[in-house]
């Protein structure tokens, strides 16, 4: 009698064949099944979950797709960007102006806010082709302090200090006022932006960004436009900073400049670094943990607190420490990132237990 | 199965059975060790995710045996932040009030509980710390702190119909039609400005026009006052002669001491927190600057004192709040009272600390007036019933009204001398 597989036996090996197999994004039909359980999943998270829940959530997944965006430039191509807060703000701001000041519906705000940061990026991209490592990382900083100093101080078009104010977006007459709604509009957009990096580096495009990254100098040798790519790496790259920071601003309705300084240029390199260096799946989880990390540490040290009342001021500041401390570990113990963490996870229980 | 066995003993492998036996149970150990770590992070994580959950159910029997109800406050403050030197004393003031009125029986017999959150100064987590307490915890009303942060929510606010107080006193906040729900506890940042003006130009006896130099951080806090200390001074005959931006978190500030030297001002005013305060003081001391200082609320304070030792002694601050020294005041007794209970005492306090008492004070006062229906529209009016709130000398007395939520316009001004802080104005308007 032949053995009755089992239903959570997987063939073993995972043989590819031809290169239509190698560059599928879903490597079997089971996965192709998991992923769209996941996303149905995620659909009815807003359903399921507390409003709370939902609005860190959404907060987590707009994060998520200026990550996507800052890895596609430092991840994929190999340039360390230090502008991406003010990207966000570019973004912001642009959306913010074009709803309010040219009365620009908020769906067609959305891309042209994502296409003017992009050419902004594409602007400040072009020292790339002179500049490497630390030397591009600082020309990305000028670009932050630069475009900074301009939201807090052009005050006749970004409001100055106090900012702009500007409106959710409403979709045929319904207004996305609630934390559900939101979420929708947020995932919709994630989901895009996950495919569409997914499929780039499938292409042309993506495989040569992939060579500059790899080895600039080789790539150039094998007929790779270095300037012309790194140039489309901070345009697309932008482009999502700049729909992540338009998203973010009709999220919380008020654009100041505070949003955009340079700690939150240091924030989004910690998430993909944390997330894993060129994986659009890592930017995710490095944007949920970036985000949902001290949400962790505060519900925990009010925890602690009531149980040692007089520690208080002690565990207030430790929380800063831990947070440090844990990107460190991670950065120690697994440099590939979460995203790595996740595959070896996910190996150990397939293999469970004759792993070898 | 019977193949399995078979198989087994036939072969024999017993001896080796017990080596690998022991390989197994060493692996199991490791691996078991591994699952644990792994489920105790899982648990950890979910414990932080949902410890708000427990601490929901738990106040309910709570609720339900006292016999009255609980209102919910929350407070978002600066506990470990940019600005955590006057902020910390602050978010204790306002916890401090919450407790000693709660010792007093409540408001209209309901206790309140404060559900206090740090921000650490950072927009973004005011923003989730926000959707927290207003989402989650379904407080009525919020005492809050930046400037940056309280503009960024003031929206939200207005949506939510949550009345905020705020340890800004930025101007902006007073707008009606774009802040409903925001009132501020002393003069706004402008008027502080526009009395100092007033006073310097009152005060001066020398010849022309008395020159000013400003010096602020390049934050919402920092430049609020700005521009309209600039028209008022235009208006009143003071010339501002030179700006210099100095982080609030700033440790050196020579080069901006030297540059406004250049303009030679009689008076500076500096709005700031204690320590960058503390830092201008020092440098313009060390440089033998003449200019006299003045500072805005968050630039005085005993702080100043201890920060800047010697070089404080003459610089002259607006004072919006009593200090933890001023005994002879009424307001003062409860705050002796109720630190007496906790085995402090009133001399380890500051005048921050008296600041987040008498908003949370005001605040309590708004939802004493809201009656046994609590909710944020409620709170509002009976914040805007208030008519001249006498908080016992520890600020000025407050007003609101429906289309005016200013409070006062009225501060101090104070010296330090001797390394204190001594009055050497009642309060006054501009």
């Amino acid at each position: 009698m032949t053995a009755v597989q089992s239903p959570f036996a997987i063939g073993c090996g995972d043989f590819r064949v031809n290169y239509t197999q190698d560059m599928a994004i879903y490597k079997n039909v089971r996965v192709r099944r998991r992923v769209i359980f996941l996303v149905i999943l995620f659909f009815l998270f807003p359903i399921l979950a507390p409003e709370y829940y939902v609005s860190l959530a959404t907060m987590a997944g707009i994060a998520s797709i200026g990550a996507i965006g800052l890895n596609i430039l430092t991840g994929f191509t190999g340039q360390i960007s230090l502008g991406v807060g003010a990207f966000l703000g570019v973004g912001g701001y642009a959306s913010a102006l074009l709803t309010t000041r040219l009365g620009i519906p908020f769906w067609f705000a959305l891309p042209l806010s994502g296409i003017f940061t992009a050419g902004i990026g594409a602007l400040f991209g072009i020292p790339s082709l002179r500049l490497k490592g630390l030397y591009l990382a600082m020309a990305t900083l000028a670009a932050q302090v630069i475009i900074y100093f301009l939201f807090n101080h052009w005050d006749a078009l970004t409001g100055g200090t106090g900012g702009l104010v500007v409106q959710r977006p409403s979709l045929a007459g319904f207004s996305l006022d609630s934390e559900m709604s939101y979420y929708y509009l947020m995932l919709v957009i994630l989901i895009l932006t996950a495919l569409f990096t997914l499929n780039l580096f499938r292409s042309r495009v993506g495989r040569a960004l992939v060579a500059v990254r790899d080895r600039d100098l080789a790539a150039e040798v094998m007929g790779i436009d270095l300037f012309k790519y790194k140039i489309i790496a901070f345009a697309v790259s932008s482009f999502f900073i700049g729909v992540s920071g338009s998203l973010m601003g009709h999220y919380t309705l008020v654009i100041t400049p505070e949003n955009y300084g340079t700690q939150i240029s240091i924030e989004y390199l910690a998430m993909i670094l944390i997330g894993g260096l060129g994986s659009v799946m890592g930017s995710i989880y490095g944007a949920a943990f970036i985000t949902l990390l001290p949400v962790v540490l505060r519900e925990l040290m009010t925890a602690v607190r009531e149980v040692f009342p007089n520690l208080e001021s002690i565990f207030i500041g430790i929380k800063e420490i831990i947070f440090g401390g844990i990107i460190i570990i991670f950065l120690i113990y697994e440099s590939e990132g979460l995203a790595k963490m996740w595959r070896n996870l996910k190996d150990y229980i397939k293999l469970w237990p004759f792993s070898y | 199965m019977k193949g399995i066995f078979g198989r087994k003993t036939g072969m024999g492998i017993k001896p080796q059975g017990g080596r690998s036996e022991h390989w197994k149970s060493r692996v199991l150990r490791r691996r078991s060790l591994a699952f644990a770590t792994a489920v105790l992070l899982l648990a950890g994580t979910l414990a932080g995710c949902g410890s708000s959950k427990p601490a929901a159910t738990t106040d309910k029997p709570a609720a339900a045996a006292a016999p009255a109800k609980t209102i919910k406050l929350g407070g978002i403050f600066d506990i470990t932040g940019a600005t955590a030197d006057v902020g910390k004393p602050y978010a204790d003031g306002a916890k401090s009030y919450v407790e000693y009125i709660n010792s007093k029986g409540g408001v209209n017999g309901a206790q309140i509980k404060l559900i206090d959150i740090d921000y650490a100064y950072k927009v973004p987590q005011a923003v989730e710390a926000y959707k927290k307490l207003v989402q989650q915890e379904k407080v009525v009303a919020i005492l809050g702190w930046g400037t940056g942060d309280t503009e960024a929510l003031k929206e939200s606010i207005a949506k939510d119909k949550i009345p905020y107080i705020s340890g800004s006193y930025s101007e902006n906040l007073t707008d009606i039609s774009k802040a409903p729900y925001n009132f501020l506890g002393a003069a706004t940042y402008s008027d502080q400005a526009r009395t100092t003006l007033k006073w310097i130009k009152d005060n001066w006896k020398g010849q022309g026009n008395p020159k000013v130099a400003l010096l602020y951080n390049d934050t919402p806090f920092g430049k609020s006052p700005i521009e309209d200390a600039k028209a008022f001074a235009k208006q009143i005959g003071v010339d501002v002669v030179d700006e210099e931006v100095v982080a609030v978190t700033a440790l050196d500030s020579t080069s901006q001491l030297l540059n406004m030297d250049k303009k030679k001002p009689d008076y500076g005013i500096i709005q700031e927190t204690w320590g960058a305060t503390a830092t201008i003081l020092k440098d313009a001391k060390k440089l033998g600057i003449k200019t006299k200082f003045v500072g805005l609320n968050w630039a005085a304070g005993e702080g100043v004192v201890k920060l800047a030792g010697d070089a404080s002694d003459g610089y002259v601050g607006v004072i919006t709040h009593a200090f933890a020294g001023e005994k002879s005041l009424p307001g003062m007794k409860a705050i002796e009272e109720y630190l007496a209970s906790k085995n402090e005492k009133l001399s380890d306090k500051s005048q921050k600390f008296v600041q987040g008492w008498v908003s949370a004070q005001i605040m309590l006062a708004g939802v004493k007036n809201a009656g046994n229906n609590v909710t944020g529209e409620t709170v509002r009016q009976g914040l805007e019933k208030l008519n001249n709130l006498d908080l016992g000398g520890l600020a000025a007395p407050v007003s609101y009204k429906a289309d005016n939520h200013r409070g006062t316009d009225k501060v101090r001004m104070g010296q330090i001398k001797n390394g204190k802080f001594e009055m050497i104005t009642d309060y006054i308007g501009h």
